[in-house]
């Protein structure tokens, strides 16, 4: 068990000798963007002023889309990757420059990892053979590892006979038998289907409970960064977009990008929106329809000096109720979900999203091609600025 | 000549070609594999692979001015103070050349495709063995050598199945009255059998056959082995 410390981290591909002087005799721009990643004359960026506290038996979550650098990450603190500046703590002790064996931290990989040639048991016993453990110790965790993840009659048997989620939890013993410090996962749940997936998920949450230690898991699933984390990183294009715990970054989204990340389906936006101010009451024009905001809202925005501009409006699908006093759009798609209903609409050339529960609900009347009428509750709306920043 | 020594002029000289040449490629494209400059092992890949175009006929040649009367070992013996030697006249030095030349020309062509193999090796499992704390060495005894395991099974089979089948046209570019009662094969035998002189093929043809023989019966041993040892075999 430790606490890790991230101070300003970052990493860069370097460029090759060969691109380098390429770049020379084009005379290149420093700096540009390409797709989602910053190549300087350095090199290519990947992960930039990344400042984490990660407390002591704390589940961390970094969450993101594809190259947004959160494998990255997890493998500068792993050791698999150097660190380009910036420093890493691992308790008190600056690990930097530590080979990754010395750093007392396991991770389990999204591809396994396991050596095929190798019993469950060896594998298991791999590292700690390395570390010339004496046998009967070895013995002794191996199966009190085994035990934990329910993997006891496997022990003999190599990888190749096992299923998908059985050596995941083969993999996730190799790295406890080690007690580490430090546990991280990179997407370790991605290989396998949905519904051993939800298994496995709930499986890691018991482990937690049973093995004292700090984990930091990468994934891009939100639904396993919601319900795993203690805390959620929100990841974009190398940076932090936003820390904090599973509610406040879906109920409090600092930005456009997390606002729109997380949530399934994603968050409604109407953009252009314009919010006017009227004797210290704000309210906000969407399709039309002016929304006086709620007093909460008006104090928050009234604290920060808003002025009258024009926004995106932000609500969640779940947020949204059929309302027949409210806006009308038509019915492009009815997804059944069971205990919901998920309309996608067409308001005014605008795509929108609503989650219905249909207890009580008539489905067939809200097939393709049916007018729907639908509100949401100012309460729970965000607005954005033209930075994307939420105003709230 | 006699059958028997035919026969152990042959296996002496495929048993032992086999036992240097086989480990060579694999041991080379470990060491390859594991070199931190990408760079390099590129570089050394392709001049390992350059001697396998140069043919026979030049090989035997370069051996001849390495190794002649005249050639440049002798020379340098000489600038010593030490005595000529007339290589290919001597009956002991026909298998070291024939099979050090042999492996020299061949093995860096045989590592391609244990080359291949390697570059389809989980990068995660190099990952992982890092994490636990696997030297350089350890890694490639753990990983690598492991995961070409059922490749290098597949070529021994072959080579056992093929191990009687060595050419004639090296052992008789090389043959000189000195070494005859070495370098005289199944197959140079067959050659001049068949095909000089007053030509005696049915004979020819007969040994030829045997010779087949004797190799697909080493091929189903082999293979039978492998499969009962190993999970890989070829049928």
């Amino acid at each position: 068990m430790a606490s890790l410390t991230l101070k300003d981290i970052k990493k860069v591909y370097p460029n090759s000798e060969e691109k380098k002087s390429k770049k020379k005799k084009k005379g290149d721009e420093p700096e540009k963007q390409k797709a989602n990643l910053q190549i300087t004359e350095e090199g290519v960026v990947a992960v930039q002023q990344f400042s984490l506290d990660i407390a002591d038996k704390e589940f961390i979550v970094l969450v993101g889309p594809s190259g947004c650098g959160k494998s990255t990450t997890l493998r500068m603190i792993a050791g698999l990757e150097e660190i380009s500046s910036g420093e890493l703590y691992i308790g008190d002790r600056l690990v930097n420059d530590v080979a990754p064996k010395d750093r007392d931290i396991a991770m389990v990989f999204q591809s396994y990892a396991l050596y095929p040639h190798m019993t469950v048991y060896d594998n298991m016993a791999f590292s700690l053979k390395l570390k010339k453990t004496p046998k009967a110790e070895i013995d002794k965790k191996v199966r009190e590892a085994a035990e934990i993840l329910d993997i006891t009659q496997y022990l003999d048997r190599k990888p190749k006979a096992l299923s998908g989620g059985q050596r995941q939890r083969v993999a996730i013993g190799r790295a406890i038998v080690r007690e580490p410090k430090v546990l991280l996962m990179d997407e370790p749940l991605s290989n396998l289907d949905a519904k051993l997936r939800n298994q496995m998920r709930a499986e890691i949450i018991k482990l937690r409970q049973k093995i004292n230690t700090t984990f930091i898991y990468v994934t891009h699933d939100q639904t396993e960064a919601m319900t795993l984390g203690d805390r959620i990183v929100i990841m974009r294009d190398g940076f932090i977009q936003q820390i904090g715990t599973p509610q406040e970054v879906f109920n409090h989204p600092i930005n456009l990008f997390v606002a729109g990340f997380i949530g399934t389906p994603q968050m409604n936006f109407f953009e252009n929106c314009a919010l006017t101010v009227d004797g210290g009451k704000y309210s906000v024009e969407v399709l039309g329809k002016k929304i006086a905001l709620t007093d909460g809202q008006n104090k928050a925005l009234a604290a920060k000096g808003q002025k009258a501009c024009s926004v995106t409006l932000g609500i969640r699908p779940v947020h949204m109720q059929l309302d027949e006093g409210g806006f009308t759009g038509k019915i492009d798609v009815s997804e059944m979900m069971g205990s919901e209903l998920h309309l996608h609409m067409n308001v005014q050339g605008n795509d929108v999203v609503a989650v219905i529960p249909t207890a009580g609900l008539d489905v067939s009347a809200h097939s393709i091609g049916k007018s729907v009428n639908f509100s949401f509750n100012p309460a729970l709306a965000h607005l954005f600025g033209a930075d994307g920043k939420n105003l709230l | 000549m006699q059958f028997w020594p035919l026969m152990k002029n042959t296996f002496l000289l495929c048993i032992i070609g086999f036992v240097i040449g086989f480990p060579l490629p694999i041991i080379i494209s470990l060491m390859l594999n594991a070199m931190k400059s990408k760079k390099m092992s590129k570089v050394l890949q392709t001049i390992f692979n350059g001697p396998h175009f140069i043919s026979l006929v030049v090989l035997v040649g370069m051996l001849t001015l390495f190794f002649g009367r005249y050639g440049l070992v002798n020379n340098i013996a000489a600038h010593f103070g030490g005595e000529r030697v007339s290589y290919f006249l001597e009956s002991s030095a026909f298998r070291p050349l024939y099979i050090l030349s042999s492996n020299w020309q061949d093995f860096g062509w045989s590592a391609i495709i244990y080359i291949a193999a390697l570059s389809n090796v989980d990068l995660g499992q190099h990952e992982a063995a890092i994490l636990d704390g696997a030297s350089r060495f350890q890694r490639v005894i753990h990983v690598d050598l492991p995961a070409i395991m059922p490749m290098i099974s597949v070529m021994l089979i072959m080579s056992i199945g093929g191990l009687m089948g060595v050419g004639y046209e090296k052992a008789l570019l090389m043959q000189t009255d000195g070494n005859l009662g070495v370098s005289e094969l199944i197959a140079t035998y067959v050659y001049k059998q068949g095909l000089t002189g007053v030509p005696n093929q049915s004979y020819a043809t007969a040994i030829g056959l045997f010779n087949s023989v004797i190799n697909v019966v080493l091929l189903i041993i082999a293979n039978t082995t492998s499969k009962k040892f190993s999970e890989n075999s070829l049928w």
